[in-house]
């Protein structure tokens, strides 16, 4: 269960942890919208700077990208998709198939890119509770007449808390199949039938005894939330996010 | 002084079964009480009715008098339940924001939620590990945790559902220390169990049941013959002939 929950909140005293987080949602909408724009000079001067505030926060870097895995899958997709397809001057020619150095760039460079976004939704996921993310979609919904501003953000954080439920129950059912030989099977409809019917009744059972939980404790819609706050801390650090996407745009 | 008076209890579930038939207890405040039965006898069915989780198909459960059927919020936060799987009571992100969960919910100002969390992590000794994912704790933490957890909303009773289940010995000690602490400082004790080997020592009464309804109620020392014909093990040191000793001694 553990490492499964590498990806939640981490606490710290970090200034990313301390900022208010309807303006970390801010800079992750704009630095991430930057960095889509951006090239060498500029992706070097985002990585260096995101490597100083996620060094300074204490995350478990290492332990989250070995979660993330998979992404690096689907990097590796895109990066080989650009190399085949962009034309230009070939690298390497096999049987039709020509690597281009055009097309090596702009995959390095999307990849790149990719990279930044991702790391920035990762320090954003690492220092930020549930919680706080569920009173900044509240907030943001607020204005909205006819959204169920306070419902929408209960689901949303209930969401969040039932995820490494989901993929403890996974885990558990795959490991149990396999002391089983269901790997000697070799038809994949059986497999997901035998895997997905009990990982179905074991989450609903899960989130049975999650809902009994959450009654005892009397769970309802009106509880104390977390108060959103802002400071000089996060105008400042507006102000330096603000000239960081000024440059990389430029 | 009665804290709880259950009348003519009894619960159908939607299937048809029979949960409880016919119950009739009242428990004194102060008391540790354990209920005691094989699996399906109706310990937890029982439980389950004293803050209001499940509601009677006929009779009354009050608590301090008042109905627990009309009165479910107040109920839930006079009877704190600590259920038998830990992990599934756990909601929280850190271990201070889970024992926050309850005092949020009975919309409590930030600095008197924050009051109550200290207190109640300093009281099951889990401050050190406040910011701490509550997964990464030991099974008798995560118990010590969901302890915490419901003393943050400062009930009067504590109800424990098979409190010791794959816990290790260290576990065990741990979580049976903190339940005669809670009791010693005034708390009502009422603890679901099929092995009384742990708690035997610190009960003032035990409650057997089978089928769904009390069979026997009365001092454990004056049960100790009976229990195995309700598939309850007799503590080792009651066969060999030998007194009942605490497993924290």
């Amino acid at each position: 269960m553990a490492e499964l929950n590498v990806l939640g909140f981490h606490a710290g005293n970090s200034v990313l942890h301390q900022l208010d987080v309807r303006f970390k949602l801010l800079f992750l909408v704009v630095i991430s919208l930057s960095s889509l724009n951006a090239f060498i000079p500029s992706l070097v001067l985002l990585t260096l700077v995101l490597m100083v505030v996620l060094k300074h926060a204490r995350l478990p870097l290492k332990m989250a990208l070995k979660d993330l895995r998979y992404v690096l899958l689907l990097l590796l997709f895109v990066f080989m998709a650009r190399s085949l397809s962009v034309l230009g001057s070939p690298v390497v020619e096999f049987k039709g198939v020509t690597v281009t150095r055009e097309g090596l760039y702009e995959g390095a460079i999307v990849c790149w890119r990719l990279v930044i976004v991702i790391m920035t939704g990762l320090s954003f996921v690492l220092t930020t509770r549930s919680s706080e993310i569920k009173a900044a979609v509240e907030w943001m919904l607020k204005p909205f007449p006819f959204i169920p501003a306070k419902r929408i953000a209960i689901m949303m954080s209930l969401v969040v808390r039932f995820i490494p439920i989901i993929f403890e129950q996974a885990k558990k059912t795959m490991e149990a199949q396999r002391v089983r030989g269901v790997e000697n099977r070799k038809n994949p409809v059986y497999r997901l039938k035998m895997f997905s019917i009990p990982l179905m009744r074991r989450i609903f059972e899960r989130a049975d005894k999650l809902v009994l939980a959450m009654e005892a404790r009397c769970y309802s819609e009106n509880r104390t939330d977390f108060s959103l706050s802002s400071g000089v801390k996060d105008w400042i650090a507006l102000a330096g996010v603000v000239c960081l996407c000024l440059i990389i745009i430029t | 002084m009665n804290i709880i008076e259950i009348e003519n209890l009894s619960h159908r579930f939607a299937d048809g079964t029979v949960g409880l038939e016919n119950i009739n207890l009242s428990i004194l405040k102060g008391t540790f009480v354990v209920i005691a039965g094989r699996n399906g006898s109706g310990k937890t069915t029982l439980l389950k009715h004293l803050n209001g989780l499940l509601l009677p198909t006929k009779g009354v459960v009050t608590l301090f008098g008042r109905s627990v059927a009309k009165n479910l919020t107040w109920s839930r936060q006079m009877v704190g339940m600590v259920f038998q799987d830990a992990d599934s009571q756990i909601v929280g992100e850190t271990v201070s924001d889970d024992v926050a969960f309850g005092p949020e919910n009975l919309c409590l100002d930030r600095t008197e939620v924050n009051r109550r969390v200290s207190l109640a992590l300093e009281t099951v000794g889990l401050h050190h590990h406040k910011d701490q994912k509550p997964h990464l704790l030991s099974g008798g933490e995560k118990r010590r945790l969901a302890i915490a957890g419901i003393l943050a909303m400062e009930p009067k009773v504590l109800i424990f559902d098979e409190p010791f289940s794959s816990l290790d010995y260290p576990g065990v000690k741990e979580v049976l220390a903190q339940m005669i602490s809670l009791h010693q400082v005034g708390h009502t004790i009422i603890v679901a169990a099929h092995d009384l080997e742990k708690l035997i020592a610190h009960t003032d009464r035990l409650v057997i049941m089978e089928k769904g309804g009390i069979v026997r109620d009365d001092l454990p020392s004056h049960l100790l013959g009976d229990l195995e014909v309700f598939g309850i093990r007799e503590p080792c040191a009651s066969r060999l002939g030998m007194e009942v000793h605490s497993w924290l001694n």
